[in-house]
């Protein structure tokens, strides 16, 4: 391992370590949110930082100068090949940018009133035709800058214009936000997310209080355990495609001085050309992946069953028994629901697992069943609802964890959250392609099915990788998301029935997964070069549902959000005749 | 279980009302049919019940399309009243914090009768009455409460006091309700405070008007100041 590595790791660490707990904090907020919000409540909402409004325009316009100025930039000097990749992209942003920032303006414009004439004009089209027109022009940018002869975009000067758009976009909308802020002072609310960030600042103030007769050595060991070991089990998990640098002195090395030479293009496998160091975008990139994953989550029982009998409570122990039992239960289901996809990619390095998803087809697709029998036992061993049994305040208060407070408490409530953010990790690494899109390879866009090509573009090695880190992340964010749904729906279900699902059902359907897989494979073999073929196919035509599916539902999504409110305005009883009179009920600050 | 309702509504003595008894409603036991067993679908229901309810409010919050909790109903949705943020305007004789109401000169109208701290079925009014000044026209015709403390910890807010209050002194109409306060000593509203509070529209008008010793319309009634 050279130096450049081991920086190259440390940088991995803080990224992935800042990803993973950034996450579980904001997924404790959007839990709570989320919570508020089905019953129409905005939710813990009462941090407040009162930032003048001077420094924070400069903040705004600085950071929209910034993430702009590489467009602006770089796209000046296209390498050969990219050139149109640059247009395309450039493009897109200063469109995504226009539309979304339209958006956001006419409702600014609705709730606080027009500043200008601009802002009137802004006002005056629905929302939804912006999104309309926004969603016209992305979909047209792809073939038409495809159709520009050679002459236009092969000279340094289009993508350069088209960079220097995005870079103006970018900037102007920077600008023109700083100069909504109201004069004085701005309120921060962070959409409530400060107030997740002062709760935890608190916790650690609280006082840190301990049972008298508990066994103070494993109590305050558990709490770390159960934490470190949803941390380190990221460790395996790949963020993004690999990177390559150029291997400038050939010694099979990555030294310091070669940081700088990050490849331009890779071909279709994401796979690194000779001469090139190959560095995964995950901490560890080693064979065992999965079996990591296994052994350190099963290390993950002692911190639960370790706070349980060293509280020195009945409710404890008996959470920390019946977390135990619980997770040992369906740590066999979770081990066993996978091996049929271990089957097919044929190894248990989760960065080859995800490399055999992009160059055929999602794990849903190919292992359904697993993929219902992985989430539910996911969810069992990250003892959430409807399997939260362990904690079930009804019976037992707080479970394994009634007797902590303070800091400790606190890290026994985000590692239950990075736990969780990890498992919804995992689960798009192994069902949803992990950081792979449809049709986006190592080398750019290619849309095809079987032989027959429809559309493509070359990207550059840094642009898939981003685009990659993204893909993984919204994914992630999306899962955890559906997490926080299904436990704000589900009750709880009784410990009996918790057990039997476990070992009745679930770990029956594995095995049958598991043979009914080895078949199907055996039969796919047997059948010959036209069958794989006609697999090919198939796998295509799925990229091709998935990609269309993600397009129509994105669209679906956003037209739902602004549509506009049908209202029904209903005056019989006497409060509501009183508030009519009064003029409906008006908000007002909270005053304490 | 079935109960076979008795029906009453013929050949029934006159004085005796027909009652009919509602056949009581059994939901039946759900059949164990594959969809029940595997409890995917109604696990997919109940979650996109709860996704539509946050798409819902998430989007309406979002575009500041939050409707009138009280007045607007949106497809028979949740209506949730945001308690601090959002208040329902209380009706007109909601009885809330007591004020003392004052003269037009600015000194308080009660006269210490002890008729509300009589009344008042908590106890919670405490009056220290005293008299006026040697040489103030009410002297020896009125007294005046030193000290009038009202518990708002132990009030039950029936308005009793209001009720007993011969003089208009003692109101309820301010349209604030205790606020939650963190000792119990905050809760001892005193005189001084409580003739500070006007009444929810901010103003201290009363129709019931004073008759001050030596005002025309006063009925008239003198006394010897030596003796009292
Ligand atoms: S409202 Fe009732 S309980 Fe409260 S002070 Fe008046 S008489 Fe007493
Ligand atoms: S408030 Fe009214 S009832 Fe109470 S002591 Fe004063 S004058 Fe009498």
């Amino acid at each position: 391992m050279t130096l450049a590595d081991l920086l190259l790791t440390i940088v991995k660490i803080a990224i992935i370590l800042g990803f993973i707990l950034n996450f579980a904090g904001l997924s404790v907020w959007a839990d709570r949110r989320q919570s508020a919000l089905v019953q129409h409540r905005v939710g813990p909402n009462r941090a407040v930082v009162k930032v003048p409004s001077n420094p924070l325009r400069l903040v705004i316009a600085g950071a929209a100068v910034a993430i702009g100025a590489p467009f602006g930039f770089f796209f000046w000097n296209a390498a050969p090949g990219l050139e149109q990749a640059r247009m395309t992209t450039g493009l897109e942003i200063a469109i995504l940018v226009g539309w979304f920032w339209m958006l956001l303006l006419s409702n600014h414009v609705r709730k606080h009133g027009a500043d200008n004439g601009f802002d009137e004009l802004v006002s005056r089209v629905p929302p939804r035709n912006y999104f309309y027109g926004g969603l016209a022009a992305h979909l047209l940018v792809l073939p038409l800058v495809r159709a520009l002869p050679p002459q236009v975009w092969a000279t340094q000067w289009a993508p350069g214009i088209c960079g220097t758009l995005a870079f103006v976009m970018i900037a102007g909308a920077g600008f023109y936000a700083a100069s909504k802020l109201p004069d004085g002072k701005t309120e921060l609310r962070l959409a409530g997310t400060l107030h997740a960030a002062a709760d935890t600042v608190k916790a650690f103030m609280k006082e840190d209080l301990a049972p008298k007769r508990a066994d103070l050595l494993l109590y305050s060991l558990a709490p770390i355990i159960s934490m470190t070991t949803a941390l380190v089990t990221v460790a395996v998990v790949p963020f993004g495609s690999s990177l390559c640098f150029k291997d400038t002195n050939l010694d099979g090395m990555l030294d310091l001085h070669e940081l700088g030479g990050l490849a331009n293009v890779i071909d279709a496998s994401g796979a690194c050309p000779a001469n090139y160091n190959t560095v995964p975008f995950m901490i560890a990139d080693i064979d065992m992946g999965l079996l990591f994953v296994f052994a350190i989550a099963g290390t993950g029982i002692i911190g639960a069953a370790l706070a349980g009998w060293a509280s020195d409570s009945k409710p404890a122990l008996l959470g920390g028994l019946r977390a135990t039992s619980q997770m040992v239960s369906y740590e066999v289901a979770l081990g066993l629901a996978i091996v049929g996809m271990l089957m097919i990619c044929g190894t248990v390095n989760l960065r080859e697992i995800v490399e055999w998803q992009g160059q055929n087809t999602w794990g849903i697709f190919a292992q359904p069943l697993a993929f219902f029998l992985f989430f539910a036992a996911a969810v069992a061993e990250t003892k959430r609802i409807p399997f939260d049994l362990p904690e079930g305040e009804s019976e037992l208060g707080a479970g394994y964890f009634i007797e902590y407070s303070g800091g400790k408490w606190l890290l026994f409530m985000v590692g239950e959250y990075a736990e969780f953010v990890f498992s919804s990790a995992l689960i798009v690494t192994l069902f949803f392609g992990g950081y792979h899109l449809p049709f986006l390879h190592g080398d750019g866009l290619h849309i095809a099915f079987g032989d027959s090509v429809l559309y493509e573009l070359k990207m550059s090695h840094l642009s898939v990788t981003i685009i990659h880190f993204l893909a993984f992340s919204t994914k992630t964010i999306g899962f955890v998301f559906f997490h926080l749904f299904i436990r704000w729906t589900l009750p709880r279900f009784r410990y009996d029935q918790l057990m039997k699902l476990g070992w009745t059902k679930l770990l029956p359907l594995t095995l049958v997964n598991i043979m009914v897989t080895g078949a199907v494979m055996l039969a796919i073999d047997a059948g010959g070069p036209q069958v794989s073929k006609a697999m090919d196919l198939v796998a295509d035509i799925t990229q091709g549902i998935l990609a269309l599916g993600g397009l129509l539902g994105t669209v679906a999504f956003v037209t739902y959000l602004l549509e506009p409110p049908k209202r029904q305005r209903i005056v019989v009883s006497t409060s509501a005749k009183l508030a009519d009179a009064a003029g409906g009920v008006k908000p007002s600050r909270m005053q304490a | 279980m079935s109960t076979t309702a008795p029906d009453l509504s013929e050949n029934k003595p006159w004085t005796k009302r027909a009652v009919r008894y509602d056949e009581p409603a059994v939901i039946p036991r759900p059949k164990r049919t594959a969809g029940v067993q595997t409890y995917i679908p109604a696990w997919a229901k109940g979650t996109g019940i709860t996704m539509k309810a946050f798409f819902v409010n998430f989007k309406e919050r979002l575009l500041g399309q939050k409707r009138d909790p009280v007045l607007e109903n949106y497809d028979g949705g949740l209506t949730t009243l945001e308690y601090p943020e959002e208040k329902r305007p209380y009706p007109e004789r909601f009885r809330g914090l007591h004020r003392l109401t004052i003269r037009d000169d600015g000194s308080m109208r009660c006269v210490a009768c002890l008729c509300c701290s009589t009344a008042c079925p908590a106890q919670c009014i405490h009056i220290v009455p005293g008299e006026y000044p040697e040489g103030d026209a009410r002297r020896g015709y009125e007294k005046y409460p030193t000290e009038f403390v009202i518990d708002e910890l132990r009030c039950i807010f029936c308005g009793f006091c209001v009720e007993a209050c011969p003089c208009d002194a003692i109101r309820m109409d301010t349209g604030m309700h205790p606020v939650p306060y963190d000792s119990r000593e905050q809760f001892i509203y005193r005189r001084d405070l409580m003739m500070s509070f006007t009444d929810r529209d901010g103003e201290r008008h009363s129709d019931n008007t004073r008759h001050e010793p030596g005002d025309p319309t006063h009925p008239g009634v003198t006394r010897k100041h030596d003796k009292h």
